[in-house]
């Protein structure tokens, strides 16, 4: 137990000190997202499928932001620059924001 | 002649029920039955007598029909004259023309053909149909002359008119085997159960090829066009003789002052020329509830009205046609709605129902099937297709926390670029120092 909350600690010192300022945000982004998908299952399975599109769309929209946003996530972090070497961050971030406004026009027409 | 053959066929074919050809095995015939050839004409059918091996015997002329009937009562013809043969017949038949046939213990070979085309098997030459239990008083000593109850009739007014109160029938003449696989055929009349099919004058030695109710004495059929066959067993059955004569059975209670064999033969001959159980459908419609005419396509859940008008033919005239048993399906492959038509007070079948919530080409299918009845087939193609895009609800309440996610999410991407962005700032600038 002792050495577990050991290398928790030392994770989450780590974490405070090396991630970039960047990347916390984007963590933070991600949580919140997590968060609202997971109050849309709970709402789900209290109240039942009825409107079953309204469900997809909305439990959708924030699996499909949270994967943009790890996507984002990946290509931002320093330590991958080996990996996407052709591409600039702005360009990531362009594509991350051409991305949303794709998903969001078609979670708009599938909600109801 | 030939001349006042055509005429006479040209003025039969405007008289309502029909030119009606007969064929004889003699002349003698044509005196034998004359109440039954009467009757026939009294009802309106102009009858052509002809001799069966006549060598100008001809069913149409120039793809014409020149009847629209056919009589055969002529049991011991081996080969019809002219142009006629079994073929010739079966394709008239096809063609929707209706036959009457007569045979007895002598059935000639092209009727027996003609039979089994029909689906029944004519018994051996020289078998006649024997009951020792219900033969008749005037009976030669050979018990071939039956006194056959009403009751044996099939349950069918339609055909045989109705079976309360008619008279005990008289029979002379050999069995009918029905083709147990074939549903068209109906067996009309069958004998008693003590009866059997086989030559009197010879010992049984094999077993009979009809027993008891299994021996059909008259037969019909309605063919898929419901074009009408029968076949009687007897010849005799249709004689003048037997239709004034009394009957009283030599053994059981059975008697009449007149035998019943006017009435049933009456009836028989009305059915097999059209003149009874013969429907139509008059008209269709179709429409949502609330409207009048029938709309493009229907959407799936609407409310649907269908009316149809049926006729029976009824001494000539069309008339409302009255049933509790008439159905509708709503049909896509399978039948999604089946419903008793409701008989409306002005003579339409109605039904109302809900269009169920699957999409698709469908059919409105009326199929009324019943003994001895024209086989109604109506079909009409909807389209029911889903609801618009404008059609589906809206904002429902349950949905709300659905929407505050997508919208949430929509405003998180918004706020989260501005941090993002601003932050880039912030980086470069201690990059920059």
């Amino acid at each position: 137990m002792a050495q577990i909350t050991a290398v928790l600690q030392k994770f989450y010192n780590e974490y405070r000190s090396k991630t970039s300022k960047k990347l916390k945000v984007i963590d933070a982004y991600l949580f919140y997202i997590l968060l609202t998908g997971i109050i849309q299952f709970v709402y789900c399975l209290l109240v039942g499928t009825f409107p079953f599109n309204s469900f997809l769309s909305g439990f959708i929209s924030t699996v499909s932001c949270f994967v943009l946003a790890v996507c984002l996530r990946l290509q931002v972090n320093p330590e991958n620059k080996m990996q996407f070497s052709g591409i600039s961050p702005e360009r990531g971030f362009a594509d991350f924001i051409f991305a949303h406004v794709v998903l969001h026009l078609v979670v708009m027409n599938f909600i109801g | 002649m030939k001349l006042i053959i055509l005429l006479c066929s040209f003025f039969a074919a405007s008289l309502a029920q029909g030119p009606t050809l007969v064929l004889l095995d003699n002349q003698v015939i044509k005196e034998t039955h004359s109440i039954f050839f009467k009757s026939l004409q009294d009802r309106g059918y102009t009858l052509t007598f002809k001799i069966a091996d006549d060598a100008s015997l001809v069913l149409s002329r120039y793809g014409e029909y020149l009847y629209k009937n056919l009589i055969i009562f002529a049991p011991s013809v081996e080969e019809f004259g002219g142009s006629l043969n079994v073929d010739a017949i079966t394709q008239f038949v096809d063609d929707g023309g209706n036959v009457l046939v007569a045979g007895s213990s002598e059935t000639g070979d092209v009727l027996r053909e003609l039979a089994s085309e029909c689906g029944f098997e004519v018994d051996e030459e020289g078998a006649f149909v024997i009951d020792h239990h219900g033969f008749s008083v005037d009976d030669n000593g050979q018990h071939t002359k039956l006194v056959v109850s009403s009751d044996n009739l099939i349950d069918a007014p339609v055909i045989v008119g109705p079976k309360k109160g008619v008279a005990p029938l008289l029979y002379q003449g050999t069995g009918i085997l029905t083709d147990v696989e074939n549903p068209l055929v109906l067996p009309l009349l069958t004998a008693d159960s003590t009866a059997y099919s086989f030559n009197p004058d010879q010992p049984i030695k094999e077993y009979p090829h009809a027993v008891g109710r299994d021996t059909v004495l008259i037969a019909g059929i309605q063919a898929r066009n419901n074009a009408r066959v029968v076949f009687s067993g007897s010849l005799s059955f249709f004689s003048d003789e037997f239709f004034t004569s009394s009957v009283e059975r030599a053994q059981g209670g059975l008697s009449a002052k007149k035998s019943g064999n006017e009435d049933v033969s009456t009836a028989v001959t009305q059915w097999v020329f059209k003149e009874h159980g013969q429907l139509r459908v008059r008209s269709v419609k179709h429409h949502k509830e609330g409207e009048k005419d029938a709309p493009n396509d229907y959407t799936i859940m609407e409310n649907v009205v269908y009316t149809i008008e049926i006729d029976i033919l009824e001494k000539g005239q069309w008339k409302p046609f009255t049933a509790t048993d008439v159905q509708l399906e709503f049909v896509r492959i399978d039948p999604f709605v089946r419903t008793t038509l409701k008989r409306k007070p002005a003579g339409q079948y109605e039904a109302r129902f809900t269009i169920p919530d699957v999409y698709g080409v469908y059919q409105f299918k009326v199929d009324y099937d019943r003994v001895g009845y024209t086989r109604l087939f109506s079909t009409t193609q909807v389209s029911v297709r889903p609801l618009q895009h404008t059609q589906y609800e809206r904002f429902i309440t349950s949905a709300y926390p659905y929407y505050t996610g997508a919208f949430s999410m929509m405003i998180g991407v918004f706020i989260f670029s501005f941090v993002f962005l601003h932050l880039k700032e912030d980086e470069k600038k201690p990059k920059g120092d």
